[in-house]
């Protein structure tokens, strides 16, 4: 790439690494001016993420497995560090893996963060981390035959369906409580707004002891679709359903990361019109949220009122995008829509009936008493939990940390504007609903300021072509925090790797801290909290460890008790 | 991979249900004579969570389906209709199953959404079934990506048999001798290329075609004025300040390609 040794951010924590471990590292290589991948020896991988992530600031993420034995003969592992410390870069430490014995050394003890992404590169490429202490599947499915790798390029066909091998859930739930107690299973459908996901609750009469969750439910094999059926264009489309909620963060995130790759120059334009729509995302999925933490808290008229007034910000997408949901308006080197005068002003319109809306309910939800009463100190997630395991979004930002990608590591519109960052200190649910609530605002100030000053010329560069072999990170910051996307570019026109980390992601492991502690009645709402493009439950069955009996509740029962805390099922 | 594979070599059928004559008996005496509010649940077999937000919209206050007596219930043992979203992932199948099996006789299933319908994008996955009717009979579908709330409540008024689904075809039968007209014959085909891509690089695929379909009719009006002088009055007289930018960026490419300059 073009980036030259003045330029270069990130030069002191590669030095400090080298002192640290001197012989270590073999290569650097810099994507662009702030993205920097350093290939060390395999077994100095879990001391090179442990010191860039305790030592220098670095939060984890995301990992890569990637099948390379057609370039170097080897499986290849890149550990992404988001360095946030006295420079803001991004650190890709690499390591290669022996197609002969599959093994590596888990990053996991050192760095708790890794777990579910060790978990997965077991899962589909079959390499084997050593010391891992969680050794169960995450993404493939219980009826998934055993020894079969999906990613692995030489493994199937991407349309290969084996037949299923059992008919039943295999899956064994993890209870690291020291006392006896009950199991509540919820899941995996549920009325609401969700997807599917099994939580398996471990309580002690009322109070949550331990949680474990199964997810992974609507794995579907994107990116293998990515690499084998797609063009570069077709994945901006794709990555739009990666999620229906926050798609179009993950579509700049997959633009970003090939224009990174390729040192494509995107026109401001462009970036700017990037920026004010996924601040539109932002402001749906915030309302959103809000209306969903009004039904957790019993408050039913918030909900239907702020599901009316997100309908604004609807009617804002679809004029804009000509889509509600899925806007489809990426291509690698811009964008395919102009926001030209007309649709200025019927933007700066309706983002001002939302503010003075949006502000009314506000008042009214924050000074409802009950509200208070339920979302205070309930569900806390504790900084140094945080600290460990990477959470991102309203989530970490509601327990202190100053983590927002829009500011750390300015992309597309965002170069243009300053980005306030809020954080709370409260830990608790109050304190992410309010992030989402101070972050409402910001993005319609966002929406204003980009407006008010848009650059002028093309929306899209065509001027580039596709090199193969060339890889960088692409990320956003969406609605639930940062979405972190890698690309390989392949030799036929069509990606060879593509790693897609969905904000949520990062925000599960944490869970099950958030719940211990807190009462059943509350364990709708504090999953509600982390914004989790929804999940929870259909039914609750109660096991009574002590009396071997089990019972199973309807999970409208469940949300029945969550809303009006009175008649425990559990009696 | 480089023969030719067929996917029915690959693929295993997980064998769908079907329904008994006595069942199809009762759900066709209770369409004819629906007197009563429709339950709804749902069932999300691997959707994005679109299908889901946008079923959800159609349940509160702007669009309002519980207006029609439609509404979404907890349990699916109270439902008259399954609303089947997602391609069917394999975790998500037996859960899928269980709960049609725990609906009441006479069901009506509808499956909802791009994926659902047909497996959308994800069609041919490993990991997906490819569609709700590959898993059970379903009687209704409603297409989109998602469904807007509007398509959502109609599809509603045709699972309940409220209104005939209608399929709009038209079918253009070419006639002798017919040839489909040349876009602006008058323009150097060079120039137009060129103008066109400017103006798709400079608004955009839908927006870039109107403004360049003006610029050219511009060029191509038989009038006494010169063109120089038509052009500059398009941009002078837009009120518009970004269409006023796009159309002088057209204009400095229509006289440096006269001029015999390079675009």
């Amino acid at each position: 790439m073009t980036a030259t040794t003045e330029t270069r951010i990130g030069q002191p924590y590669l030095a400090a690494l080298r002192k640290k471990l001197p012989h270590a590292v073999l290569e650097e290589r810099w994507q662009t001016d702030d993205q920097v991948t350093v290939t060390v020896k395999l077994g100095s991988l879990p001391e090179a993420v442990a010191t860039l992530y305790y030592e220098h600031d670095g939060w984890l993420s995301t990992m890569v497995g990637n099948d390379e034995r057609s370039l170097n003969g080897c499986f290849a592992l890149y550990y992404v560090l988001s360095m946030e410390g006295a420079q803001k870069c991004h650190v890709i430490v690499h390591a290669l893996v022996s197609a002969d014995d599959l093994e590596f050394p888990s990053v996991t003890p050192k760095v708790p963060a890794a777990v579910w992404y060790e978990r997965e590169v077991r899962d589909m490429f079959g390499l084997r981390p050593v010391g891992l202490p969680d050794e169960r599947r995450l993404v493939l499915p219980d009826d998934w035959p055993d020894g079969l790798y999906p990613l692995r390029k030489d493994s199937m066909d991407y349309r290969f369906r084996p037949e299923p091998t059992a008919d039943n859930e295999t899956y064994k739930f993890v209870n690291d409580s020291k006392v006896e107690t009950t199991v509540v299973p919820l899941g995996p459908l549920h009325i609401t707004s969700d997807e599917p996901g099994h939580f398996r609750l471990f309580v002690d009469g009322e109070t949550i002891v331990d949680a474990d969750y199964r997810m992974f439910y609507v794995h579907r094999g994107m990116e293998k679709l990515a690499e084998t059926r797609m063009g570069y264009n077709e994945v901006t489309f794709l990555a739009d359903r990666v999620c229906g909620i926050c798609g179009y963060a993950h579509s700049v995130a997959y633009a970003s990361s090939v224009e990174n790759a390729l040192g494509i120059r995107v026109p401001d334009r462009a970036q700017a019109i990037r920026a004010i729509l996924l601040e539109t995302e932002r402001m749906h999925s915030h309302l959103l949220n809000l209306g969903l933490v009004c039904h957790f808290t019993g408050f039913d008229t918030g909900f239907m009122q702020f599901f009316r007034v997100r309908e604004k910000a609807m009617t804002l997408a679809e004029m804009l995008t000509g889509s509600r949901k899925t806007y489809a308006i990426n291509l690698i080197g811009g964008v395919r829509r102009d926001i030209l005068g007309e649709q200025r002003l019927t933007t700066l319109k309706l983002i001002g009936e939302l503010r003075a809306e949006v502000k009314r309910l506000i008042d009214i939800l924050v000074s409802t008493p009950n509200f208070e009463g339920r979302v205070k100190g309930v569900g806390l997630l504790d900084p140094q939990v945080a600290r460990d395991y990477s959470p991102v979004g309203p989530v970490v930002r509601g327990s202190g940390h100053r983590r927002d990608t829009r500011a750390d590591h300015a992309f597309a519109g965002y170069k243009l504007i300053d980005m306030p960052v809020h954080t709370q200190a409260g830990c608790d649910i109050l304190s992410r609903t309010l992030v989402r609530i101070a972050e409402f605002f910001d993005s319609i100030a966002i929406i204003e300021k980009l407006l008010e000053d848009t650059p002028t010329g093309p929306i899209l560069t065509e001027d580039f072509a596709y090199k193969p072999y060339k890889f960088a990170l692409g990320y956003t910051e969406a609605p639930r925090g940062e979405d972190m996307h890698w690309s390989m570019t392949g030799d036929n026109q069509k990606l060879y790797r593509w790693r897609c980390r969905a904000s949520t992601y990062n925000n599960w492991p944490v869970l099950r801290y958030m719940l211990r502690g807190n009462t059943v009645s509350d364990a709708p709402l504090i999953v509600g909290s982390i914004d989790p493009c929804y999940s929870c439950t259909d039914r609750v069955t109660i096991v009574d460890v002590n009396k071997a009996r089990s019972k199973t509740i309807a999970y409208k029962e469940m949300e029945r008790y969550c809303r009006e805390r009175t008649d425990s099922p559990l009696k | 991979m480089s023969a030719f594979i067929s996917p029915n070599d690959l693929t295993v059928q997980p064998g769908g249900l079907s329904m008994a004559a006595d069942v199809a008996r009762m759900k066709g005496s209770l369409l004819n004579n629906i007197r009563r509010s429709a339950y709804v649940y749902r069932v999300d077999c691997g959707g994005c969570n679109g299908c889901e937000i946008e079923i959800f919209a159609a349940i509160t206050p702007l669009f309002d389906a519980e207006r029609f007596g439609i509404k979404v219930v907890a349990s699916p043992r109270h439902a008259d209709i399954l609303l089947f979203t997602g391609a069917v992932t394999r975790s998500m199948r037996m859960p899928a199953l269980r709960a049609y099996e725990a609906a009441p006789d006479p069901k009506i299933v509808v499956s909802y959404g791009a994926c659902g319908c047909s497996g959308g994008i994800f069609h041919d996955l490993y990991c997906v079934w490819g569609g709700t009717d590959k898993i059970v009979p379903v009687d209704v579908y409603i297409p989109g990506c998602p469904p807007t709330p509007p398509a959502t409540i109609y599809g509603f008024a045709v699972a309940l048999g409220l209104l005939e689904q209608k399929l709009k075809a038209e079918t253009h039968v070419e006639a002798e001798g017919e040839a489909a007209p040349l876009a602006h014959p008058s323009i150097p085909y060079d120039l137009r290329v060129q103008l066109e891509r400017q103006a798709r690089q400079m608004a955009g695929y839908r927006q870039g075609r109107t403004i360049v379909e003006e610029f050219l009719s511009v060029l191509e009006a038989r009038d006494a004025t010169p063109v120089e002088r038509r052009i500059a009055k398009l941009a002078g007289g837009e009120g518009d300040p970004r269409r006023a930018e796009i159309f002088a960026e057209l204009a400095g490419t229509f006289s440096r390609m006269l001029t015999g300059g390079t675009p």
